[in-house]
């Protein structure tokens, strides 16, 4: 008898039951679907706090403290702790501190991401030699949709052509794109009927 | 003091990460070293925020007899259980932890996904409609990417996935570049109006 | 007329089922056609040489699992088979490394591969960019110890394994931005050679990188999952899944067309004002 209980179909039982009830919701909302939805909402926010204790305030403040003797570490400490003065109205002011820390130093970041790591690579890539179909198309795709995304000005005149030359390359785009939102979507839906039929039923092999 | 010294943090924090790109100098080197793994850890502890929250409504709403307060219970004691493992136990291999994520909640994240395969199909069918003639353009796109990227798509017609990429290679690539160079431009001006403190958003009321 | 523009969509719903699950019990085995950016990210492995070490974000978040998944196991399998050294990390708060440890012990055990001299996971920290940047002169000030809580300096790969200077590679999985910091910082700052796995959605996006010659090689979704496992000589999880996408791709251009017969047909239909 416990060997039958070691049968996939048993073991994998609530990944199942959970799948289900996710999958209820294409019916109609339901209790079993508002169990499972907070089911995981509580998980989620449960493996936050175990991820966050073990990687950051053991692995990252504990450890280094205890066994190297890095003092300083109690300073991100401190600021990460002052982040919880939201909840006690008389000091709320003061999570703005590590706030504005994190906020400015990834603002400071993303400043030079985006010139030095996006917009040089990609503006340079474009400057091509017009001595192939692709090579023009390129080029005059890029200009076009950035102008068709510029709204500063209305699109009248030169600026209008070349602005309806640019939201043809968009659709031809965006056509492409959805595309390959399908096929991602497919995608997901296809492992969760693959696990129901082969992991759990073993209807299939 | 409330909000200007905020600002100032942000303004020197900022100052730093961009010196450090092009200072080559040990003190700054170091400062900004530093500066990386204090932000990792400030970041880690802002995780948690969120959690506190989540406490808060779903005690609040068992409190004060919420009609759907039996659901928050659930999500409590999940909650509770899920940390107080981590937390006590470990997040490893093996753990109780780790088994409650495999084996419930990730399954669950994935199903919740899968489900907009259902929305898409049905989006595709009440509003994909050829209009004019830019949407037939993207009509025309999308079905020749749809099969040209499917295996069966090659024995519909031999040329499809070569016609697949080519869109995807050159008018997709250009668009896409154009989109790039657009939004990291707004961001990069963001990140500065951020730095300058003309953006204060972050500081919320009264900032 | 009206009829085939009003179909309920739990009748949409239940066809979406059946054209899954068919492929699934009665697979076609339909070989999948190769992409030129697909071929690239496994040329570009395939040239690293043998002992190297090489960085192994799993960056992607636990919904996406069906397409990330098979390019991570293909990826790891495509490493030990070539006696790369993995070194692991993840910057997705929920999954990553509990994702990343089960495959790095999984992979690694299928090739006799040790923990902490052939592969290790460092686990998780918050903050995405800082992290990556704090990597640059020391990976040891981002992450002091492992995601099991073991020390850096007692690995014997991570004594070798310091900086990004001592890295020859980054083989990215992502289903977000991540992706996008991994080029442009990394990539852009340090000249790290990367290829990226990515989800479906993000493809189109990541082939402007492919054209700036920052990352090698690309796989998208399912499909450049399923690539990567017939270059690799296998055929797993994402090929398996091709057949399903096949008959789906089909069914939703199926509605579409439906859906415009019915748009068509309704807008030449004279209406009652015109006709009274």
């Amino acid at each position: 008898m416990p060997e039958l209980f070691s049968h996939p179909f048993f073991t994998l039982l609530p990944t199942a039951f959970f799948t289900l009830a996710i999958f209820s919701f294409l019916y109609r909302d339901n209790p079993f679907f508002k169990f499972a939805e907070h089911v995981f909402a509580g998980l989620s926010a449960g493996y936050y706090c175990g991820l966050i204790f073990q990687s950051v305030i053991n692995q990252q403040v504990w450890i280094p403290l205890t066994q190297d003797e890095r003092w300083l570490v109690l300073v991100p400490a401190a600021l990460g702790v002052l982040m919880f003065a939201r909840f006690v109205p008389k000091i709320g002011w003061m999570m703005r501190l590590p706030l504005a820390f994190v906020i400015g130093s990834t603002a400071g970041i993303m400043f030079i991401q985006q010139l030095h790591g996006m917009v040089l690579p990609q503006v340079g890539r474009t400057i091509l030699p017009l001595d192939s179909v692709e090579n023009v198309l390129l080029v005059i795709g890029v200009l076009s949709t950035l102008i068709y995304f510029y709204f500063s000005k209305p699109h009248t005149g030169p600026l209008g052509w070349v602005a309806s030359v640019g939201i043809a390359f968009v659709m031809v785009a965006f056509g492409a794109h959805f595309g390959y939102t399908v096929m991602a979507r497919v995608s997901l839906l296809i492992g969760r009927i693959q696990f129901l039929l082969i992991d759990w039923l073993h209807l299939a092999s | 003091m409330k909000s200007r010294l905020p600002v100032i943090v942000a303004f020197l924090a900022g100052v730093l990460m961009i010196v450090a790109f092009f200072g080559r100098g040990a003190v700054v080197d170091r400062v900004a070293e530093e500066a990386l793994a204090w932000q990792t850890i400030v970041a880690g502890f802002a995780l948690l925020l969120g959690v506190g929250s989540i406490v808060r409504v779903h005690w609040h709403r068992l409190a004060t007899g919420h009609p759907d307060r039996i659901y928050s219970l659930v999500l409590l004691i999940c909650l509770t259980v899920m940390g107080g493992s981590g937390v006590l136990f470990g997040i490893g291999s093996g753990t109780l932890f780790d088994s409650l994520f495999e084996r419930i909640q990730a399954p669950m994240m994935s199903t919740m996904f899968s489900v907009l395969a259902f929305f898409i199909a049905s989006a595709a069918y009440r509003a994909f409609r050829a209009r004019n003639v830019l949407s037939a353009i993207l009509l025309l796109t999308a079905v020749i990417v749809m099969l040209g990227r499917i295996p069966m798509g090659q024995y519909i017609y031999h040329a499809l996935p070569d016609w697949a990429n080519w869109i995807m290679m050159v008018p997709s690539v250009a668009v896409q570049r154009g989109i790039i160079i657009g939004a990291a431009l707004g961001a990069a001006s963001m990140a500065l109006r951020v730095i300058l403190g003309i953006e204060r958003t972050y500081l919320g009321q009264g900032g | 007329m009206d009829r085939i523009q009003s179909v309920d969509r739990r009748v949409l719903y239940t066809l979406i089922f059946i054209s899954v699950i068919i492929p699934v019990m009665w697979p076609l085995h339909l070989p999948t056609p190769e992409t030129p950016e697909a071929r690239a990210f496994f040329d570009a492995v395939e040239a690293i040489p043998p002992g190297s070490v090489v960085l192994f974000p799993f960056d992607f978040w636990p919904s996406t699992l069906p397409e990330t998944e098979p390019m991570a196991v293909a990826g790891l399998r495509h490493c030990f088979r070539r006696d790369l050294k993995v070194v692991g990390l993840s910057n997705v708060g929920i999954g990553g490394p509990s994702v990343a440890d089960r495959l790095l012990d999984s992979i690694g055990a299928e090739y006799g591969k040790v923990y902490g001299v052939d592969y290790v996971n460092l686990g998780y920290k918050a903050g995405y960019q800082a992290v990556l940047l704090g990597m640059a002169n020391s990976i040891a000030a981002i992450f002091p110890t492992d995601h099991r809580g073991t020390r850096l300096d007692s690995l014997p790969l991570m004594q070798r394994a310091l900086n990004y200077d001592s890295l020859s590679f980054v083989l990215i999985v992502s289903d977000n931005a991540m992706a996008d910091y991994w080029v442009a910082l990394v990539n852009a700052r340090y000249g790290l050679p990367m290829v990226a796995g990515v989800t479906a959605v993000m493809a189109p996006k990541m082939l402007s990188y492919i054209h700036t010659g920052q990352i090698k090689g690309l796989l998208g979704g399912m499909k450049g999952a399923a690539e990567y496992e017939a270059l690799l000589g296998e055929s797993d999880m994402a090929s398996r899944g091709m057949d399903a996408q096949s008959l789906i791709h089909l069914l939703i251009i199926g509605f579409i067309i439906l859906g415009n017969i019915g748009y068509v047909a309704s807008r030449r239909r004279p209406s009652p004002a015109r006709a009274g």
